[in-house]
């Protein structure tokens, strides 16, 4: 039985990219590296202690939980104790970039999907490549395009995390009953008064359960993103198990699991509240 | 819509201008990949060293894992590194990449593959493995499946016929993990091993003989750089065409100093400009 040459179709598919596109993509990187330098040295010119207070009254005032903005102060604190701030800011900073990106491409999608089965059906298939493949086959293809380091991390991270925040958008606007949505074209609602008058408020806190999901898919993205230098917390790890020190290998994973909790908890209390 | 195309030109105004000081700042800027080895960490701070303190330069290192690192200089996204292991090793990457980089030659000889076992192990060569097959609980520990020493570790376990035993793969961390435990507990263990490797200078470890040869002869590690290298920055080239370890004790040496508790790879390769001056000296002339 004759091969079917599918791995030498998508090598030669990435050369012609790498060859025709990898300049605007260079050039992008350029630009991101900037953006993300920017934002890590101002966040990192606030002192720790101060950065601290500040994140945790930033998360009392948003969820009003005496025992999250506690262990927000306690975690950081012990985070800054291990002398892994400089690692984290990076972190943070990484997945806040990638989960933006992440939702301000994955939410329209969602919402079209919704609206139009036919897109949905073109775009399942997609999402459950991108969700399944493992990161690595990516990774490497993406260093021609946007080099080592941390925008291809956030190139990675973005594919691997936008998927929930495209199903549960569409999702959440499919469940709004379809009552409702009679009643609302029956007093001639236009479809964008529709959208964002009763769809789009009834499926909050199903798409808040997708944001949720994409930034615990994008945190859990990080060491394998050290493996292409993005360096932070997960590098720490990647650095940690390469060389067997289990303990500052424990260290950094415990960084990354303070900073899941806080977001996560921060994020859940956010979509319940708005319901 | 009008917005999106104020945009669109807003970043590529961002990107022309940005891209153009990219350039002007490239001039002086050095980027070199490695992966975090004890070897390749030892080698690459000690050029990183002489960039920065004896040329002026500005280093930036990355440590990546193996495929990223030959990737990154096959595209020219990193100036170079000093972590090619050929002619075995890193075959596969050398191979699918030898087009589009430049090979300097060897900084060391001497590196080895062969498997490992804690010298308390009662037998010395791969041949008599089989034999014992059960106190090594069947298995050999391996590392990851894309490392060149699977590859002829495979091809050992064909020639010596090890039918009782399995080539179990998972990474360098959870082969020294496997060879950890074991030592601890006292128990018969096989890996597959390279030096240098701090595993080495850890543990009592012998290698088995491999009288058939099936894992390779010596190790060299290679300095690998990008193709226009030597026209864009000539300085740069020349010494990584120069830099060589006098022999692999140099670099055990400077390994061994990275293994303090608490010491700085930066400072120890400073420290070892300083104690060997006429060697360095002579990789910048």
């Amino acid at each position: 039985m004759p091969r079917i040459p599918l791995g030498q179709i998508i090598e030669g598919a990435i050369n012609f990219f790498v060859t025709n596109f990898s300049f605007l993509t260079i050039a992008f990187t350029r630009v991101m590296e900037r953006v993300i330098a920017f934002l890590e040295n101002t966040l990192m010119l606030l002192p720790p202690w101060l950065f601290i207070l500040m994140a945790a009254g930033l998360v009392f005032w948003l969820t009003r939980k005496r025992g999250l903005s506690i262990f927000t102060l306690a975690g950081l604190m012990l985070i800054w104790n291990m002398q892994l701030w400089a690692a984290t800011i990076s972190t943070i900073t990484l997945v806040l970039i990638a989960t933006l990106t992440a939702l301000l491409i994955g939410i329209p999608i969602g919402i079209v999907a919704a609206l139009s089965t036919r897109v949905n059906r073109a775009v399942q298939p997609i999402l459950d490549v991108m969700q399944t493949m493992p990161a690595f086959v990516y990774l490497i293809p993406a260093i021609p395009f946007f080099g080592l380091g941390k925008v291809a991390a956030i190139f990675a991270t973005v594919i691997f995390s936008m998927p929930p925040a495209i199903r549960l958008t569409c999702l959440g606007i499919q469940q709004v009953p379809k009552d409702l949505v009679e009643c609302a074209d029956a007093f001639g609602s236009t479809k964008w008064q529709k959208l964002l008058k009763l769809q789009l408020p009834m499926a909050t806190p199903t798409i808040m359960a997708g944001v949720n999901q994409t930034v615990m898919l994008a945190l859990s993205m990080v060491v394998i993103a050290a493996m292409i230098g993005a360096r932070g917390l997960g590098g720490e790890v990647w650095r940690a198990i390469q060389r067997l020190q289990m303990g500052s290998g424990f260290e950094a994973g415990i960084g990354i699991v303070i900073v899941a909790i806080i977001l996560d908890r921060v994020l859940q209390h956010l979509g319940a509240n708005k319901h | 819509m009008k917005k999106q195309t104020a945009l669109t030109i807003l970043a590529s105004v961002l990107v022309l201008t940005l891209s153009g000081t990219g350039m002007a700042f490239a001039q002086k800027k050095v980027r070199l990949a490695y992966v975090e080895w004890d070897c390749a960490a030892a080698s690459t701070h000690v050029v990183k060293a002489v960039l920065q303190e004896k040329m002026g330069y500005n280093v930036e290192i990355l440590p990546v894992a193996a495929a990223a690192m030959w990737q990154a200089v096959a595209t020219g996204n990193v100036d170079g590194m000093v972590t090619g292991w050929l002619p075995a090793t890193h075959a596969d990457y050398y191979n699918s990449f030898q087009n589009r980089i430049e090979d300097l030659g060897p900084i060391v000889g001497g590196a080895k593959l062969g498997w490992a076992v804690p010298s308390y192990v009662t037998i010395d060569s791969i041949e008599e493995i089989n034999e014992h097959a059960a106190k090594f609980k069947n298995r050999i520990v391996g590392i990851d499946p894309g490392a060149g020493l699977m590859r002829l570790s495979e091809q050992a376990m064909k020639d010596y016929k090890l039918n009782r035993l399995q080539l179990v793969e998972g990474s360098g961390a959870t082969m020294t993990a496997a060879l950890s435990t074991a030592i601890r507990r006292n128990e018969w263990v096989v890996v597959t091993a390279w030096s240098p490797h701090w595993m080495f200078g850890t543990w009592d470890l012998k290698y088995l003989d491999d009288p058939r040869g099936s894992l390779g002869e010596e190790e060299f590690i290679h300095t690998i750089v990008r193709k226009g290298l030597k026209k864009d920055m000539p300085e740069v080239y020349n010494l990584l065409n120069n830099f060589a370890w006098e022999d692999p004790n140099q670099l055990q040496m400077v390994m061994a100093w990275d293994q303090q508790p608490n010491s700085d790879r930066y400072e120890n390769a400073k420290r070892f400009i300083a104690e060997n001056e006429e060697q360095v000296n002579g990789w910048i002339r």
